[in-house]
């Protein structure tokens, strides 16, 4: 028997809504607004509330997927990274940089999202990048 | 209180004893055990309204013959309790609280310490430091309209009753999809407020965690506060000051209204 909350953030939208993980034995039971959080001052949105849901679903992707002859098959990191690198390398030869945009998101961290932007920049040579939280 | 629940811990008075800690800032709930007794000495009285009782029942379910110690920072918890107690969700006989009140952490207390409310508010709806009375002295046109106000700004959060500490039932008749249909906002008003306020008669605590939860800023603790005058005035129960039973626990010997077709 171990009980315990852990303090988290929620990672759905970019407000950063302060929230308790319920977890009993290791397994995600429950979500409860953090009270004396600044952002959302013990108040969440149905999504906040529900978030221990889509961590124990069953649909949730655990492994990347890679498109071949129109299926998604699973695969491993290694492989998804090397393929994609690939596909970017001919689109980049063919259509030149500015064929490809990169999307960012605010479920990602601050410091992930600037990552992002670089590899768009410094890597691929485009400033197609947007977000979003920018609606 | 830290040596009063160390020692319950160690003579084995409780299996589980749910307080408050400081984690990161943060005065949060927390489990302390015999397995981690040096956790005790960072037991804290929080100044933040968590539901306790609520978790309690949780941790309950799980293990219906451990012995639950709650630490009670506020009046209300142990209203809850006698509520809980009445409804079988807890034992009382496998519960041992510690009081430790504060006046500023009762609340009554916020209901003296009113809010900022805007001109618009104060045009079009209702103020949560307001009693009953104070609403039933507008017409009844006024009433109607500034109760809707309130009711449309709803976005279907469910955060009342997931706050609610005496709010248990497995299925709820707001996710029922005949009372309820999903996907529109707000809900259906105000039945949505009206079918919980319903519910929440013998059962409100008045503690104010629904309304602390409301991002919409519904009034929600004066509708459950008129619900419970109801309930004094008709059946002459106060409830949670002991752990008898709800008057509405007794089912009636026959339906008195005719049962009327939902009509699609």
């Amino acid at each position: 028997m171990d009980y315990k909350f852990v303090p988290s953030v929620c990672p759905y939208c970019g407000t950063g809504c302060g929230v308790l993980f319920e977890v009993i034995d290791g397994k995600l039971v429950g979500t409860l607004p953090n009270k004396t959080h600044p952002v959302n001052e013990g108040k969440l949105c149905i999504k906040g509330w529900n978030m221990h849901e889509f961590v124990n679903s069953f649909m949730r992707l655990k492994q990347p997927l890679v498109k071949t002859f129109g299926r998604f098959m699973k695969t491993e990191w290694d492989e998804a990274i090397k393929i994609t690198a690939d596909r970017f390398k001919e689109i980049i030869e063919k259509h030149g940089p500015d064929s490809i945009g990169v999307l960012v998101s605010a479920k990602i961290t601050n410091e992930e999202n600037y990552l992002a932007q670089k590899f768009a920049r410094a890597v691929i040579g485009t400033n197609n990048v947007d977000h979003c939280a920018r609606l | 209180m830290q040596a009063q629940v160390e020692q319950w811990l160690k003579e084995g008075n409780v299996d589980i004893f749910i307080g408050y800690k400081n984690v990161d800032g943060h005065v949060i709930p927390h489990f302390f055990t015999n397995e981690n007794i040096d956790e005790v000495k960072d037991l804290v009285v929080g100044q933040a309204h968590y539901s306790l009782e609520k978790i309690a029942t949780k941790v309950a379910a799980d293990h219906p013959d451990m012995k639950i110690g709650i630490l009670l920072a506020r009046s209300c918890n142990q209203q809850a309790l006698h509520v809980l107690y009445g409804w079988n969700q807890l034992n009382p006989n496998q519960i041992q609280t510690i009081e430790a009140y504060e006046a500023s952490s009762d609340p009554a207390f916020d209901l003296e310490q009113p809010e900022p409310v805007s001109s618009y508010k104060q045009k079009m709806g209702l103020e949560k430091s307001m009693a009953p009375k104070d609403v039933e002295a507008f017409d009844q046109q006024q009433r109607f309209s500034r109760w809707m106000y309130e009711f449309s700004k709803c976005i279907k959060c469910y955060g009342c009753r997931n706050i609610c500490p005496v709010c248990f039932c497995k299925e709820c008749s707001l996710e029922h999809k005949d009372l309820v249909r999903a996907g529109n906002l707000p809900p259906e008003i105000p039945i949505f407020h009206l079918v919980r306020a319903v519910h929440m008669a013998g059962r409100c605590i008045d503690c104010g965690l629904c309304e602390e939860a409301c991002p919409a800023d519904i009034p929600l603790r004066l509708l459950y506060r008129k619900v419970d005058e109801i309930v004094v005035d008709v059946f002459d129960y106060e409830t949670g000051t002991s752990p008898d039973q709800s008057p509405f626990s007794v089912l009636g010997e026959k339906v008195v209204l005719d049962p009327v077709p939902i009509n699609e």
